[in-house]
């Protein structure tokens, strides 16, 4: 079954029916904007249950603004989003650090049948890692426009910044990423061809 | 060459994001988001009521705290009119102009004052 089922009805439409206690808007906001918010969050905190703090803050959010959402406001996923990166931004400034690229383990003599799995666990996890490595707005662009596959003016919005400064973040981000990875090509099953 | 070996590519960078996007959702996340959704509801039907015209105006006042000031002056003004205290004037008699006091001025001298001052003449001769 796919998660959200209403595919028709715009977010902003959709927040307006909650206000008036519709509870078939609920469940498909609830549907549509958690994983998004949720994988937003993971892959900028790297930690599933911080992440998952953080969808459940974002949302209870977006539930409090309904009766006062107004139509001309943002998009309905662009505020979530913010929310989301501040609320990102906000954990990481209490903490300091992650956990680095030599933290994470290498797939060592997996069992015949599960290697693949094993593998794309470990893709994953070096993902994650050099995630973590970024600096924090280098990191919110590049989840947003790479992972999430927002556009450039909408993550511009998000992070309050001009798209001249998204792409710039964006592509330095990619760099990063590519020399944090580099290393442990062989390792994580990336061939020279892609 | 060996640098080009260790290098990553943008197709196996973009790979690792494809593979990124559907992360493992928590176990029960979506029931307590959805929990916390109905709870906070507005009822069926139940809309907010919008503000009276006396309450959008107590608003622009400043509030209970700023139409107690205003009503507390007003009532002070009114009483000073009604019972004014014995060394003020009698407000009447000075609408009326009784006893105001007030003398006019020989305008001539006024007007000719200006007209020497704006034309800088017959001053020195």
């Amino acid at each position: 079954m796919p998660l959200d089922q209403d595919t028709e009805t715009d977010d902003a439409t959709l927040l307006a029916r909650y206000a008036r206690g519709d509870a078939s808007a609920t469940r498909t906001l609830t549907l549509r904007l958690t994983p998004r918010v949720f994988g937003h969050a993971y892959r900028v905190l790297g930690d599933s249950a911080e992440a998952e703090d953080v969808a459940q803050d974002a949302m209870l959010r977006l539930w409090k603004i309904a009766p006062d959402w107004e139509a001309d406001r943002a998009q309905v996923s662009t505020w979530l989003y913010r929310v989301t990166a501040n609320l990102c931004t906000d954990r990481l400034r209490k903490r300091r650090g992650g956990p680095a690229l030599d933290e994470i383990a290498e797939p060592a003599d997996p069992a015949p049948g599960v290697e693949t799995q094993m593998q794309s666990r470990a893709r994953m996890d070096a993902l994650t890692a050099a995630l973590q490595s970024l600096p924090e707005r280098q990191r919110q662009a590049v989840v947003l426009r790479h992972i999430e596959g927002l556009a450039n003016p909408e993550i511009a919005d998000i992070l309050d910044v001009g798209v001249e400064a998204v792409e710039s973040l964006t592509a330095r981000g990619k760099r990063a990423l590519k020399a944090a990875l580099a290393p442990q090509k062989q390792a994580l099953g990336i061939s020279d061809d892609g | 060459m060996t640098a080009d070996r260790h290098e990553m590519t943008d197709a196996a960078l973009d790979d690792l994001f494809q593979d990124a996007r559907a992360p493992q959702m928590p176990e029960g996340l979506m029931l307590r988001v959805l929990d916390a959704g109905f709870a906070a509801q507005p009822a069926p039907g139940a809309t907010r009521a919008p503000l009276s015209r006396w309450r959008r105006l107590a608003a622009a006042m400043g509030g209970w705290q700023g139409m107690g000031g205003l009503v507390a002056a007003t009532c002070a003004g009114f009483w000073i009119g009604v019972s004014p205290p014995q060394y003020l004037p009698d407000a009447a008699l000075s609408l009326l102009g009784a006893g105001a006091g007030f003398e006019t001025t020989d305008m001539t001298e006024v007007a000719a004052y200006g007209w020497v001052v704006d034309e800088g003449s017959d001053i020195d001769g």
